[in-house]
């Protein structure tokens, strides 16, 4: 028996408490556990020794792989005791030591004779202990037992079974899915832990099974079930049935709904949260179908345990985000969580109600956040402050007072992630709400007056460039910026020059005294703040010379790059200094994420990168050898661009060897029409020389073999000719755009599986950036509009406005305007969607 | 997956802790977010009343006894409420086994059975066991009575 180290007895405890592993050194308990190896066996003394072998472990100490081999050797000689105490501890130590594979071996027989003893505890034991040190070829030798211990009458048996189970599950799921008729059978057991281990395990082997699994709940809901955490899963299993049998409320009842409803009256809080949790969530949930389970979800709010109200509040701050009238009715009880102790709960209860609130409560309510925030944690500040920006957008007339508490905040105490998510918001409720700007602006100055990080510093400078000239007034935000000059580091520094050029780009008056500020910048201590300043001053004309039209300045200072900054990133490292300088016309456009050209776990795995150039494609294989014993010479990929007739190949870059997982690139280029997003099939055969490799030496063998891999095919489409690049705000850019190269059909998507499913394939064809959120389609809308922005091939911007509609039960219709910069985008944008 | 069950005295000092399927590097992070939480909140709490939050996507129930705080941390299925059943199930089996709330030297007493208990509560993450009856016999390889 495990005996307590010290005997002592309760009316000790006044005395001095000192702990009975004072001074415990690792050393001295490995010497200890030499008693192991006693001939006669004390198994008092051994049990202790054990329990400091766990103090250790249980304290974060590692053994090393001798101190493991060696302990868990003398382990192994504690099978010769018959005292229950102790056998019980050597069966929790060899689990914590959890031998190597090579000396599983030495402890086999001992559990295999365990588990097959008459004594159920023992075999309950040795199962729990051999699942957890076994591989794959012991499993099938004691398979056997396994099966039959699932049935055992003994529940503590038939548990250890089952729970061993789920974990093989996932090592050995060949073996574990023979079991299921066992498993089968334990399902109805009387024990309530056997029923619900057994319901786990049955559910994981047949999850694939949807039809099985929809029988295993429907035969469950008329049986009993014995325990609330086994009635916990009924619930969710039977919300995957329904989820999966797909949106029948249309016409009719929803099936099973009548079973979830029920369980909101079950005794056990457990099992109500989860089918009030089931019912939120249904798809498609309607407001009769939502209300008795909100209801209950309100009671739980004023509960005195705070795991209940926590629980309460974050299942309707989750309903809120879908449906915030319908949990209206529990505004009141979750005010009163604001000031709840536990600072989880209020933060979930402001959440929700700035998700539900309506206009005339926003001041209230802010007032009560005020005083909250001063003692949450930054991560809960993060949330709220996430929660203002969509109130605000939300309430645009409001901006006044959320603006201001942004602003407050935003001179508190806080980390960088708070700090970001404000600034984040402010910039946001700038672009979106015009009123909001001015006062928005100077916020942001005043914070880059004290402001710790460089990062966010640069941003908001960044921001100022674009948005400070078209003020009413530009010349007021100079101070705040050429402060930043004398008083931060070099890169803040540099971007202030930045910002000052584009003030005296965008506004002539100011356009002088920007001059007198850059050529003091010329003086910095900082090369590239000094470069910069030059740089600019030239630009601008600042020496008298006319260098540049005002066009080109303009483009220069607020353009775009037309090149993916990853790319050029890449193109700028692999550039070799040489006499040829930089050509940043050699840099990609665009490139594809890679596309699999194998199937998972094949010899060879190849994916393929495309790199899209105005007259060029470049394809990227990247070539993974995954067998040990070869190497691969002179790989290449051999293209048939038959069917992409406008490309031919001009160049190809073969590999000279490819040695077992370590990924190396071949490459192809093909030429194709300047300007035109050229599309096409290609096959490609992977061709190499194989060698032998000896696996002991790793060495190649003389001798070689040529051979070939058919990959599968690739397309160039339409879509890889479009870069995604979003746009602040659609409506504003849709309007500068104008209607002089719009264009406008509509076409018939046929049955769709639902209206996300719709969108989501379109967005996928045009390969455009969605804008504002979207591209998510609210759950049972009949009708959505999708605003997509991109830059086709030629620099050439475009913006799609997508209008679905559901026309009949799963029709989907789909109006398309495109506006660009160039008719003929337009009507290639039409033509994508027209072959797709 | 119950992916922690840590216990810690009243100075934060670790006396049991497991994890499950929680990578190493993490654990120091982890142990450190935990002890921090009970000192932020655990002062003046009553035994065994249970405090919650929540990180991310995990969950987190936690509770004093006596000189000693537990923690249990969660995911997916293991929410606040199936994390409370098990806190429970662990509170029960640790005062069933120390005859009362204990002190810090009576859970270091009685360490290799606490150590048993919860071998036969969690199972790498799983719940296995819930009635500190049943637990009790089984720690001393009994069967259980109902059999």
């Amino acid at each position: 028996m495990a005996q307590p180290l010290v005997k002592k007895d309760d009316d000790r405890d006044d005395e001095a408490e000192y702990s009975p592993f004072l001074g415990i050194e690792k050393g001295a308990v490995l010497q200890e556990a030499r008693v192991f190896n006693d001939p006669q066996l004390d198994a008092r003394r051994c049990s202790q020794v054990i329990t400091k072998l766990l103090y250790l472990l249980n304290q974060g100490d590692t053994f090393t792989k001798i101190e493991a081999t060696e302990v868990f050797f003398a382990v192994t000689k504690l099978f010769q005791s018959r005292d229950l105490g102790l056998r019980r501890m050597v069966y929790l130590i060899i689990k914590e030591l959890s031998p190597s594979s090579d000396e599983v071996i030495i402890v086999t027989s001992s559990l295999m004779k365990d588990m097959n003893s008459k004594t159920d505890m023992y075999r309950a034991n040795a199962i729990r202990v051999l699942c957890r040190i076994t591989d794959g070829t012991l499993l099938t030798q004691i398979e056997r037992y396994l099966k039959q211990a699932i049935v055992d009458k003994n529940p503590v048996v038939a548990s250890a079974a089952l729970v061993s189970g789920i974990h093989l599950l996932q090592t050995n799921p060949e073996i574990v899915k023979r079991w299921s008729n066992e498993v089968q059978e334990a399902v109805q057991s009387r024990a309530p832990l056997v029923q619900f281990h057994a319901l786990a395990l049955l559910h994981q082997i047949r999850q694939n099974d949807r039809l099985a699994v929809s029988k295993l709940v429907t035969s469950l809901m008329r049986g009993t079930v014995r325990s609330p955490l086994a009635q916990c899963l009924l619930i969710r299993y039977t919300s995957q049935v329904i989820w999966e049998s797909g949106n029948n409320t249309q016409s009719g009842d929803r099936p099973f709904y009548d079973f979830l409803e029920s369980c909101l009256r079950h005794k056990s809080e457990m099992v109500i949260f989860e089918a009030a949790r089931a019912i939120t969530e249904l798809n498609g949930v309607t407001s009769r179908e939502l209300t008795p389970a909100i209801t209950v979800l309100q009671l739980f709010l004023s509960s005195s345990k705070p795991v209940l109200r926590f629980a309460a509040v974050r299942t309707l701050n989750k309903v809120a985000m879908k449906h915030p009238m319908a949990i209206t009715n529990c505004n009141i009880d979750m005010e009163s969580l604001i000031s709840d102790q536990n600072r989880s709960i209020a933060t979930l209860a402001i959440t929700t109600l700035l998700k539900t609130g309506n206009e005339s409560s926003v001041d209230r309510l802010m007032k009560q956040i005020t005083n909250f925030m001063s003692d949450i944690a930054d991560e809960f500040k993060i949330v709220v402050v996430e929660a203002i920006r969509s109130l605000c957008l939300k309430f645009p007339l409001k901006y006044r007072s959320l603006m201001n508490f942004l602003s407050n905040i935003l001179r508190e105490e806080g980390g960088f992630d708070y700090k970001k998510a404000i600034v984040d918001s402010i910039v946001i409720l700038i672009r979106d709400i015009p009123d909001a700007k001015e006062s928005g602006l100077l916020h942001l100055c005043e914070f880059i007056e004290d402001c710790e990080f460089t990062y966010l510093s640069t941003q908001i400078l960044h921001f100022l460039g674009v948005e400070g000239p078209k003020t009413s007034d530009p010349s007021k935000y100079i101070r705040y910026i050429y402060n930043r000059v004398h008083l931060e580091n070099a890169t803040v520094r540099a971007s202030a020059v930045s910002t000052l050029a584009k003030f005296g780009a965008a506004v002539d008056e100011l356009k002088p005294r920007i001059f007198v500020l850059l050529r003091r910048c010329v003086f910095d201590s900082d090369d590239e703040v000094r470069d910069r300043a030059t740089l600019y001053q030239n630009t601008l004309g600042g020496d008298g010379s006319v260098v540049e039209t005002d066009k080109d300045v303009k483009d220069f200072l607020f353009g775009s790059f037309d090149v993916p900054l990853v790319n050029l990133e890449t193109s700028l490292k692999n550039y070799e200094p040489s006499e040829e300088p930089f050509d940043i016309n050699a840099v990609p456009r665009e490139s594809s994420a890679p596309v699999e050209l194998t199937e998972a776990e094949t010899e060879y795995a190849v994916n393929v990168v495309k790199h899209i150039f105005d007259k060029h494609v470049v394809f990227q294989y990247n070539c993974t050898n995954t067998i040990p014993e070869q190497l691969l010479e002179d790989v290449i990929v051999i293209v048939d661009a038959s069917e992409a007739e406008e490309f031919s190949e001009v160049f190809s870059k073969p590999l000279r060897s490819l040695p077992y997982d370590s990924p190396r690139q071949t490459f192809v280029a093909f030429e194709k029409p300047e300007g035109l997003a050229t599309v096409g099939k290609f096959s490609n055969i992977l061709k190499f020389i194989v060698k032998e490799v000896d696996p002991s030496t790793g060495e190649a063998e003389e001798d070689s073999v040529e051979d070939e891999y058919q990959l599968e095919d690739l397309d160039v489409v339409a879509a890889d000719y479009i870069l995604k690049v979003g746009v602040s705000n659609f409506r504003n850019a849709w309007e500068s755009l104008g209607d002089d190269f719009e264009r406008v059909d509509e076409y018939g998507l046929g049955p769709r599986e639902s209206l996300a499913e719709a969108v989501n394939a379109v967005i996928n064809l045009l390969g455009m950036q969605p804008c504002e959120g979207t591209e998510v389609v609210p759950p049972n809308s009949r009708s959505h509009t999708c605003l997509l922005s991109g830059v086709y091939i030629g620099n050439i911007k475009v913006l799609v406005r997508l209008s679905f509609g559901l026309d009949g039960p799963k029709d989907v219709a789909m109006k398309l305007a495109v506006r660009s910069e160039d008719e003929s985008v337009s009507d290639a944008i039409h033509e994508i969607v027209g072959s797709g | 997956m119950i992916l922690a069950v840590l216990f810690a005295n009243v100075e934060g000092n670790i006396l049991i802790e497991r994890f499950h399927g929680v990578p190493a590097e993490e654990r120091l992070h982890w142990r450190s977010f935990l002890v921090k939480l009970g000192a932020d909140n655990l002062k003046g709490a009553k035994n065994e009343e249970l405090l919650v939050a929540c990180h991310k996507s995990v969950y987190i129930v936690y509770t004093v006894l006596g000189d000693v705080s537990i923690y249990v941390v969660g995911k997916d299925e293991y929410d606040e409420l199936a994390l409370s059943e098990v806190i429970f199930v662990i509170t029960s089996a640790v005062k069933d086994v120390c005859g009362k709330a204990p002190t810090e030297r009576l859970f270091l007493d009685k360490y290799g059975r606490i150590c048993l208990c919860l071998d036969e509560i969690v199972w790498k993450g799983y719940l296995e066991n819930t009635e500190k009856d049943r637990i009790k016999r089984l720690i001393r390889l009994k069967p259980p009575t109902e059999f």
